[in-house]
Parts: structure tokens; sequence; C-alpha cells
């Protein structure tokens, strides 16, 4: 067997426990839960304790106060909601918080894309530098050839940035539209006759 | 509790929830034994949005290492802490299982597709393998039976290599999967709705389907088929179905007259081993623990004169695709795109007769497609940019993706593909676990080449922008950066020799290893699906399909399960 399959019982208790105790779980899910489900979301912070109080799990408070803006910046907040409202930054550090046992890569990779990012000057850097900054960082991903030292760091917030904001009540429903998950009387069927004909070439 | 019992059926899936059925209404006292739990639906298959739950769907992290699926489904996964398997050096196979009351069908695709005679009699036709030992003919009462009770709803069309059958009205097409079915009419292919045992009308006492997208994670009403909501309850009413769960069996245990006696299995939480009699054993436990079973039975395993137990082991081939965009749905509304979880289905259109036999490979596939708004926009992240823009061109192309994916791919049975007991790992009830050697051939990397081709011609013909880089972006589960990636899937896999070959992956449809045979000689059981050698003991799953055809395989495997209830009941009064 190869040491993945090697995953005990006494491993995973583990990691349920090392779950359950962390940050008072239950009260941080259900205050979530409620992020941005009202238009006012866009004005005033409809933040219970849980979330307006939370104090960062893995990353240290730079570090955390840096994501928070960096993750504004990728989704901001316009005229639906963003990063912000959903508290992606919140998400991702209560995850990684969880994952000292499962997913200690993944820990160290957050941990050297913060350190890149710090390097590029970000934590310090002005409002207007730092939306700079993220631009040079993000070349790579348009430009062949281009390059950046943090872009890989770029990259990791983003993808877990999309996730936390597309799977959070303010990205799914209030963002996308998402129309699936309830009961319905009937399936909608396509009405347009322009689209029983190919589209010409 | 009887002392001896009419018959005992190990598993409560698809077949065994089916084989219940019948033996029940013929008037026969059943035990049935379960490995896993009782499921609760009202409890467990409720809707849930992704920020209702603590991880969004992706589990505590470390918890899907341990179960396939995701945070909603994964209680009707299988734990594979305590169920491993192992894996020669150079497979690379994923066996994806349940353990509960229901099994697979639970959280199943639904795909219900009669198979047609260039698939049973393919070697007659091509020289390669072995032809079933059924004919069309032979399955299509049985077909009707099983469809005329679980109800399919599908649209008749007629053509040969895509039987018809007793169809409920199809479920409506969107917006994508009506400029896909433009696209076939152009290209001269067939389509039709995806055939699903999911209703569109109430049914044997079953509501409609409420499309709410929800069917992989457990329907709450009951209106896609599994046992727990069609075939088990009228079981239950007559009285004469005991359900044990948490009931592990361990081996089928014979008399001197070379008949199944009952079987031994070791109850979940105290481990004590009980035995139980009766006067016919029924495995269904899915096909490879069918196998596994007979092999713990008896050495060299049971019911194996003809030595082929075990092997020539199967699934249908998968791999590639198409994912991308549809430019004249961006930008639209938001809609009920994936509330069916459906699709249109290609059917075959190569090897099916003389006339269409390539040189390059043989048997073929089908194809399905779809696309429209789907939960979680898996492109995002992989879409260059950040920003307001970013997020409109998200919502843009939201509800433009579309996807074209092969619905199943023959394989070629053959014979250094097995299973075998691992003489090392045992599960966590002390149970030897299977070890699979598992490999594609050529035909395989031909047969998915040419669906490529075919994926992006129909993709191409329906004005669609196909999306660049991979269909999983890094980053989402599986990927680097994940706290919750890499879900393992309880096998083992270390270091591959052999060609630098991307691996084909398989369709949870694995089948083989007691192939069906007229000859004794040829294989392990008859066209009833009873053992050659050991009378009073029947094998219902996908363990007698002598060839994968390229329908998806539960409606066949249940009517072979009908076919073969007909010939028990048939024994009894004789």
């Amino acid at each position: 067997m190869s040491d993945r399959a090697q995953l005990t019982r006494r491993d995973l208790l583990k990691l349920t426990t090392c779950a359950l105790a962390a940050s008072g779980a239950s009260e941080f899910f259900t205050a979530w839960l409620d992020a941005a489900k009202a238009p006012a979301h866009l004005h005033a912070a409809q933040d219970r304790p849980a979330l307006r109080d939370y104090q960062p799990q893995f990353f240290d408070a730079d570090d955390f106060a840096a994501l928070q803006v960096f993750t504004e910046i990728l989704i901001p907040t316009d005229d639906t909601p963003g990063a912000r409202e959903a508290r992606c930054a919140h998400f991702i550090d209560f995850v990684l918080a969880a994952s000292t046992d499962a997913a200690p890569d993944a820990q160290a990779q957050w941990r050297d894309a913060m350190r890149a990012v710090k390097a590029s000057g970000f934590h310090t850097a002005s409002a207007a530098e730092r939306e700079r900054l993220v631009a040079a960082m993000a070349r790579p991903e348009r430009e062949r050839g281009a390059t950046h030292p943090a872009y890989f760091a770029y990259r990791l917030i983003k993808q877990q940035n999309t996730f936390a904001f597309y799977t959070s009540r303010a990205g799914l429903i209030e963002a996308l539209d998402y129309k699936g998950n309830r009961f319905n009387a009937s399936f909608p069927a396509c009405e347009h006759p322009e689209h029983r004909v190919v589209p010409s070439a | 509790m009887p002392d001896v019992y009419d018959a005992i059926i190990v598993g409560s899936g698809a077949c065994g929830g089916w084989v219940a059925l019948e033996l029940t209404r013929a008037g026969m006292r059943v035990l049935m034994l379960e490995a896993g739990p009782r499921v609760d639906p009202a409890d467990q298959f409720r809707h849930r949005f992704p920020f209702e739950l603590d991880y969004r769907g992706r589990g505590t992290p470390g918890l899907l290492r341990r179960y396939a699926g995701t945070e909603r489904n994964y209680r009707i996964m299988i734990d594979n802490v305590e169920n491993p398997y192992t894996t020669s050096p150079e497979t690379v196979y994923s066996w994806g299982r349940s353990r509960c009351l229901g099994g697979r069908t639970l959280h199943w695709a639904r795909a219900t597709d009669r198979m047609a005679d260039y698939e049973f009699k393919a070697a007659s036709r091509d020289g390669y393998g072995m032809d079933w030992a059924v004919s069309y003919a032979e399955m299509k009462p049985y077909y009707d039976r099983v469809e005329s009770f679980i109800g399919v709803s599908a649209a008749a069309e007629g053509w040969p290599q895509f039987p018809d059958g007793i169809f409920l009205p199809p479920m409506a097409l969107n917006c994508a999967e009506t400029i896909f079915t433009a696209a076939c009419q152009a290209l001269g292919w067939p389509s039709t709705h995806r055939r699903l045992s999911q209703l569109t009308r109430a049914h044997n006492g079953r509501p409609p389907c409420h499309y709410c997208g929800n069917c992989v994670n457990g329907c709450d009403v009951g209106a896609m088929f599994n046992p727990i909501a069609v075939t088990l309850p009228p079981a239950l009413a007559t009285g004469r179905l005991e359900i044990r769960t948490d009931s592990i069996v361990a081996r089928v245990r014979m008399n001197g007259e070379n008949r199944a006696q009952g079987v031994t299995y070791i109850e979940r939480e105290s481990r004590t081993a009980v035995d139980v009699d009766a006067t016919w054993v029924i495995l269904a436990a899915s096909t490879l623990e069918n196998t596994r079973l007979l092999l713990l039975s008896a050495k060299g395993g049971l019911a194996n004169a003809s030595g082929t137990l075990g092997h020539y082991m199967m699934d249908q081939v998968s791999g590639g695709g198409v994912s991308g965009f549809l430019p004249v749905l961006k930008g639209g509304p938001s809609r009920l795109d994936d509330g069916k979880m459906a699709g249109v289905t290609i059917p075959a259109v190569e090897n099916i007769d003389a006339k269409t036999q390539r040189k390059d490979f043989i048997r073929s596939y089908v194809m399905n497609a779809t696309g429209g708004q789907t939960e979680f926009p898996q492109f995002a992240a992989n879409l260059p940019g950040y920003g307001s823009e970013w997020k409109k061109e998200v919502k843009s192309r939201y509800v433009a993706q579309a996807r074209v994916w092969i619905a199943g791919g023959e394989m070629l049975a053959r014979k250094e593909n097995f299973v075998e007991l691992d003489p090392e790992v045992k599960d966590h009830w002390g149970i030897p676990v299977l070890k699979i050697h598992f490999t594609h051939s050529d035909n395989e990397y031909k047969l998915i080449a040419d669906f490529q081709r075919k994926a992006e011609e129909l993709f191409r013909k329906a004005g669609g922008e196909m999306m660049p880089g991979p269909v999983t972006p890094a980053g989402f589960p599986g990927g680097a950066g994940s706290p919750q990636s890499a879900p393992v899937r309880g096998g083992s896999s270390p270091e591959r020799p052999g060609p630098a070959r991307r691996p084909l992956g398989g369709s949870i449809h694995e089948c083989g290893t007691a192939r069906m045979s007229v000859s004794p000689k040829e294989g392990v059981l008859d066209s009833y699906c009873r053992t050659h050698d050991v009378p009073n003991l029947y094998v219902f799953g996908g363990n007698a399909f002598p060839s994968t055809g390229d329908k998806h395989p539960t409606l066949t495997m249940m009517a072979l399960t009908a076919r073969g209830c007909d010939h028990l009941i048939a024994r009894t009064r004789a």
C-alpha cells in the first residue's frame, strides 16, 4: 500500500477534533451564512460578532490584513458584493488553520505566498500602489514571457479567493443569481427558435 | 427469525433490491444483509447550498482522503480507511464504492440505456472476445419489466443501436442542449434526451422530479430510482423481507453436497461472526465485492472450475472531452440549467455494423453534451484577470458554459486485467482485501482519440469556444494550494513503470471478473447469472458481463437480475 492509504483512524479522529476545536467553529459558520444577505451589505457591514471580532488563526495580523485587501482588489465590491462581504480572507484563514495535520504542504505554500507578497512591498504600500503591485503580479497571466516573483502568490490567492467567493451566499446568489438547489414545478425548456439552428460560421 | 431462510441476498443496491422485490412477491422469506448503515433521506438528502456547509462542500481538511464524494454526500460513499484495496504497480484505477442501504444508486448518474445486439454479439461481428450468452430478444422482456417499474424518462427514437423502451415523457432541453441538438442534426448524427430513471410525472406512488439538481447527493423525494425509495418498500410490505444492516459478509459457506449452505457475516460494531443459512444464496454486493466473496469462500475461489474467476475485469473508459462556452448564450439571463443533471446523448455511430466498422479500432462509445449554469463556476479561476471587469466576464460566461463528455466507451476484456485477494492487507474486520491489476490497451487509446476528435467537431459545429488549459483548475479540489486537495480513493499506486502515456479514466462501471458463458469451461456464470458450479448460488451485478458495451450498465444489470430471478423462482416451483 502507498502512504496515502495508510491514513489511520487515529489520524482522522485527530483531524476532526482539530477542526472542531478551531476558533469556535459553529458560531463562525453560522455567522457567514448571513454574510451579504441584504442589499445593505454594500454600504454597511452586517457583521455578527463572530465575524466582526474575528481573530485570524493561521495568518498573523499583518498578513491577514494584507490578504483581506488583496482579495478585495481581486473581487471588489461594485454593483454586486465582493470578497469583503463574502469574508473570503476569513474563510481562507479558517480552513488553513484547520489544516495543520491534514495539509501541512498547503500551509507551507501559503506561508511562502504571503512572504512573496510582503517582499513585493504590498503590506506597507498605499492603496494605489497596492493596485499597481497586483497588476504587476498578474501580468504573466496574460502576457507570454512576462514573469514576476510573486506571480505564484497571485495565482494561489486568486484560486482560493474565487472558490471562497463563489461558494458564499454573496457570490453564488447575489452575484451569480444561481437558480438551482430549490423545489421547482417544472424544468424550463429552451424557447428560443434561434437555438434550433447552428450558428453560421 | 426462521432457522433457514428461503434466500439470503448479500447487498442492497440496484440488483439486491430487485431480487428482494421479486423473491418476496413470489412468497419467499428473504434475509438481506447490507454491510453499511441505514440511510435517512429526510435528514441526509436535504438541499444545502455550499455556504450552508462548514467547508463549502470540500469537507474538513482530510475528510475526503477518507471518503470519496463531497461534504454533501460522503456519508453515502465508503470509508476508505476501514475498506482499503490495493493495486499493482502498473495500475491506475479508482474503485468508486458505497456502503449503505441502497448502495451506489443513492447517488448515481441515473443513465438508463438498453444495450443492443451490436454489443451483445460484438465478438461475432469483429472476432474479439466472447459473445454474451443472451441476445437482445431474450433481454427485452426484462428491460420492459424493470423500466415499467422504476420509471424512465426518455424519447423513443427507433435507432437500432439505442433500443427504445417503456418511457415516461422526456425532460425538456435547456438552451445549450438545444444548440447541441441542432449541431448534431447539422452533422448528421443522432441525438436524444439523456435517458434517465428520473420521473417526469408521478409513477408507482412516487412524485416527479422537482429539478433541484441534487441527484448525486441523494434524492430527497425518491423521484430518481434507488432501492430505498423504489424496490425495498414494496418488498418490505410483503412482510417477508428482513434487512440486517451493518452486517459484513465474510464468506459463503458450503455444505457437503456442493450447495451453498449460507453465509457468515460480521456485525460491524461488535465484530461478532454470525452464521445464517438459506436454500438459495444470492450475491448482489457490487461487481468486485461479489468476486471478492467468491475468492474468500474457497481456496482458489468458489465456483471457479473454469479458472476465469477474477479475470477479464473491465470498466468503461473515460477521458478527454471538451469544456468551454457557447458565445450565443453569453450575457444571458440566469436560468435553471442544471436542475435535471442531464443533457443530450449522442449514441454510437462507429463500429455498430459492417458498414461502420473502423480499421483503426473496434467497439464504440456514446457521447453526452450539456451546458448552461452550474452551481460553481469551475472556469473562473482560469479566466485571466481580476476586478470588476473579471467579475462581469465570469457572470456573462456562467450561463454560457458548455461541455461534451464521453458517456461510456467500451473497454476490451483482457484476461490480464484481474482481481485477487491481497495476501497482506486486510480490512477493518480482518477480511483480506482485493488487489486490482488493471491497464488499458491500444484499442482504448484509439477509441478515446476518436471520441476527442468528434467531441471537438461537435463543439465547433455548435459555435462553441473551447476553454484552454486544464478542465479542472489548479487550486480546486485536487490541485495545489487547496487544503482539502488530493482526495484519496483508497487504492494505492506507487511508482508506475511502462510507457509515459496519460492514464485513461474509468466510469465507476466496473464489470466482468465472473463472466457468463454458454460453456462452463469459459466462465463462472450461466446466462441466468447462476454459477455453473454451485446450483443454488446466483451472482447479480456487472460480474456476468463478457464485454462492457458502451451503455451505462445498471439497467442491464437489473434486467439480468430480473431474468435470473425468474429462473430461480421457477426452480423453487419445479
